[in-house]
């Protein structure tokens, strides 16, 4: 435990910021910024995609669904490597490796995120659809105005569980040597070489904690939002929260 | 960039032979991690459903750990670190007989067993609430109500999740790569480093992985049809 | 108003609708009423193309609704014609007073002003001025209903389509509806119902039609069909319906 101590003693500002400002951030805020702008920048890619896989027209359809089936149906660290090969060569020159890991997680979070937003506008009561309709809204005016408002708040709690999946996809890039915290926390193991244990104890438990706080937060937050649907005469008897259920359901 | 071609790497026997041993490496890690996890899961699942509140609160941490901490970090954790504080009799053992993958065998085993023993609860959870009292009241006993009435229930509910997180565990085995297991992805970069040919190699493992994935999913869809009641919703 | 002329609908072998042909006019109140799966519903749904139709015609003032157009025509088309919902469909995600305002603004384009003036007296009328900033969840079924046709009302069609407007509804709650309805139809308004509501049916309709099996069997004012039915599927209808 005194190991546990020292290490945290003397390391604490590699693993919170890297080795800036004598190099790129790193550590926790290079994970979390990674984190952020990943989710943030794949959640219209995620729209787009949604909307393409229900469109009727092949067009659209076909590629969405291509690209949704085949990001899902690969390990993550391959669809590192092709990023890593292809986005050198469609802009002509070299990127680092945040750009490349941000570049994969908005491709890799927004089809998982796709079918997230897909269930959250299939959930909604066909009859939605039709009375906007019924009113003389377009097809797109309808998504909108009445469709894409309802389920996107619904969806809330679904993509801060997302985002939590987010952050732990960000150790893979360890692989490509981003600095992000693993890569932080394996510097430390190589100058130390004798407590390993120690080492990768604190990783975990710093992973743990930001996971597990922000994962309580969207299941609060799931709460809340059910309990405001179903208005003062009370919740409408869920068996078991939807975010629960995602996390269970996502991606270790 | 030379031109794309295919049969530069599917031809030559080197490359062949680190393709294959590759493959053969990723299915060994997948598949005993899946019995691990699935054998772990159902002990977790009997002890979630005894009495003890203790014993409740035990598998809860133990899959809060395993959900909340990233699979990466906990092969490190047991490659690196628990394997420090082993006697150096077993350290050296495992260092001759492919310690990575024993630990990666572990390490993902015991990560996917929170999942699937959540599943698993998931689809208990499921069960229409009177099936249990029909059955106690039919006058069955605890475990032979599970056993005839509810286990097959939970396990056709969880059938669709238990598919997905096979196919993740599947996908995960590429993790393994990190703590140097010659599976199939590092075979590919290994290729990749000598042949310059890195679209072709990546095609290449792509289309093993998507096969594979595939092949779980339909499997799934397989064992779902398999299972369903008629009429049943 | 609304015209239909041999409408048929069909899928595979069943027929859901067989050479309909009939007429609302102007100011008329037309109740249709039958036993469940004999393609009431089917009926009222083709009058704004919510259902398709295999042949024939259905002309609402005269624009031929299933004719080859545009979406955006048939949205302009769609606007001019009242829909009353069984379940409602309110937008939980908007108060009362958005959901009666949110068509005419993006859709009429009428300035946002004068929307909100013309919701809260629409809403006034149904009786809801104070659940204005209300959201659905937070009213009773009778309630949103009410707000339903307020909400359908601002588009200021010259008809009204109601399908089975208070099924859905506690038997408590049905009477404020029917009331709102009845006001309705004293102003004028021509309207096209398929309800349960006989008491309804036989104090506002003008006409009754009754359906059984996609066919239209008998059309008569409310005094006659409900005191001497002609068809025989009518009669057995009435009769099970009065021995409740």
């Amino acid at each position: 435990m005194n190991a546990v101590i020292d290490i945290l003693r003397d390391n604490w500002l590699l693993l919170l910021i890297g080795q800036y400002p004598n190099g790129p951030l790193g550590g926790i805020a290079c994970t979390l910024i990674l984190s952020v702008l990943g989710i943030v920048l794949a959640f219209p890619l995620s729209v787009l995609l949604a909307l393409a896989r229900m469109s009727p027209w092949r067009l659209l359809n076909a590629p969405a669904t291509a690209l949704v089936y085949g990001v899902r149906g690969v390990p993550l660290l391959m669809v590192i490597l092709w990023v890593y090969f292809l986005v050198p060569l469609l802009i002509g020159h070299n990127v680092s490796g945040f750009v490349t890991m941000l570049c994969t997680l908005v491709i890799y979070e927004g089809a998982y995120l796709a079918e997230v937003v897909r269930a959250g506008i299939e959930a909604l009561p066909k009859g939605q659809m039709e009375a906007a309709r019924a009113l003389g809204h377009s097809h797109l005016g309808a998504m909108r105005l009445v469709i894409l408002p309802q389920a996107l708040f619904n969806m809330l709690p679904s993509m801060l569980s997302q985002f939590v999946s987010t952050i732990k996809e960000t150790t893979l890039g360890y692989v490509i040597n981003v600095p992000e915290l693993t890569f932080a926390a394996n510097q430390i193991n190589n100058q130390l070489l004798t407590k390993p244990f120690q080492v990768f104890f604190i990783l975990a438990v710093i992973y743990y904690v930001v996971c597990w706080s922000l994962t309580r937060a969207a299941t609060a937050l799931e709460r809340r939002i059910e309990t405001k649907r179903a208005g003062p005469r009370g919740r409408l008897g869920a068996a078991q929260p939807a975010v629960v259920a995602q996390a269970i359901a996502a991606e270790p | 960039m030379k031109g794309f071609d295919l049969m530069a790497i599917l031809l030559n026997p080197e490359f062949g032979r680190m393709l294959v041993h590759g493959a053969q490496m990723t299915l060994i890690i997948a598949l005993g991690s899946w019995l691990l996890a699935m054998s772990l899961a159902i002990v977790l699942l009997v002890v979630r459903l005894a009495p003890s509140r203790i014993a409740g609160r035990v598998v809860a941490a133990y899959v809060s750990y395993h959900r909340n901490v990233p699979t990466l970090v906990q092969l490190m954790l047991w490659y690196f670190g628990i394997s420090s504080l082993l006697p150096d009799s077993l350290q050296a053992w495992l260092g001759e007989h492919n310690g990575e993958a024993v630990f990666a065998i572990i390490g993902l085993g015991l990560c996917q067993a929170a999942y699937f023993s959540e599943d698993l609860r998931s689809g208990l959870r499921s069960i229409a609430p009177g099936q249990a009292e029909a059955a106690r009241a039919l006058g069955h006993s605890f475990i032979g109500a599970m056993r005839h009435v509810l286990m097959p229930q939970a396990v056709r509910n969880a059938v669709p999740a238990l598919v997905n997180h096979s196919v993740s565990l599947f996908k995960n085995s590429s993790l393994a790569m990190a703590i140097g297991v010659a599976e199939l992805t590092h075979a590919v970069k290994e290729i990749e480093n000598q042949s310059f040919r890195a679209f072709e190699t990546y095609l290449l493992a792509t289309v093993m992985y998507l096969a594979f994935s595939l092949l779980i999913m339909a499997g799934g869809a397989w064992l779902g049809q398999r299972a369903r009641i008629a009429g049943a919703r | 108003m609304i015209t239909f002329s041999n409408v048929n609908k069909w899928y595979g072998d069943y027929r859901a609708l067989t050479d309909i042909s009939a007429e609302v006019k102007k100011g008329e109140v037309v109740v249709v009423c039958g036993p469940s799966g004999s393609g009431k519903s089917t009926l009222i749904r083709t009058v704004n193309r919510l259902e398709e139709i295999k042949s024939g015609q259905v002309v609402v003032d005269g624009h031929d609704m299933h004719a080859a157009m545009s979406s955006v025509q048939l949205n302009k088309l769609r606007s001019r014609i009242g829909f009353v919902f069984q379940s409602f469909n309110l937008f939980p995600h908007l108060s009362a007073l958005d959901n009666v305002m949110l068509s005419p603004i993006y859709v009429t384009g009428v300035k946002r002003g004068d929307a909100r003036e013309r919701a809260m007296q629409l809403l006034e009328r149904v009786g809801l001025a104070a659940k204005a900033l209300s959201y659905p969840a937070q009213l009773s079924g009778g309630q949103q209903q009410r707000v339903a046709i307020a909400r359908a009302l601002a588009m200021e069609p010259p008809a009204m389509l109601f399908d089975e407007p208070t099924s859905a509804l506690d038997p408590e709650m049905v009477g404020e509806v029917l009331a709102v309805m009845r006001s309705l139809a004293g102003d004028g308004m021509t309207m096209m119902c398929v309800t349960h509501e006989m008491n309804f049916a036989r104090e506002v309709a003008d006409r009754v039609w009754f359906m059984d099996a996609g066919c239209i069997l008998e059309s008569a004012e409310p005094a006659a069909f409900f005191a001497k039915p002609q068809h025989p599927r009518a009669q057995r209808f009435l009769s099970d319906l009065r021995s409740h």
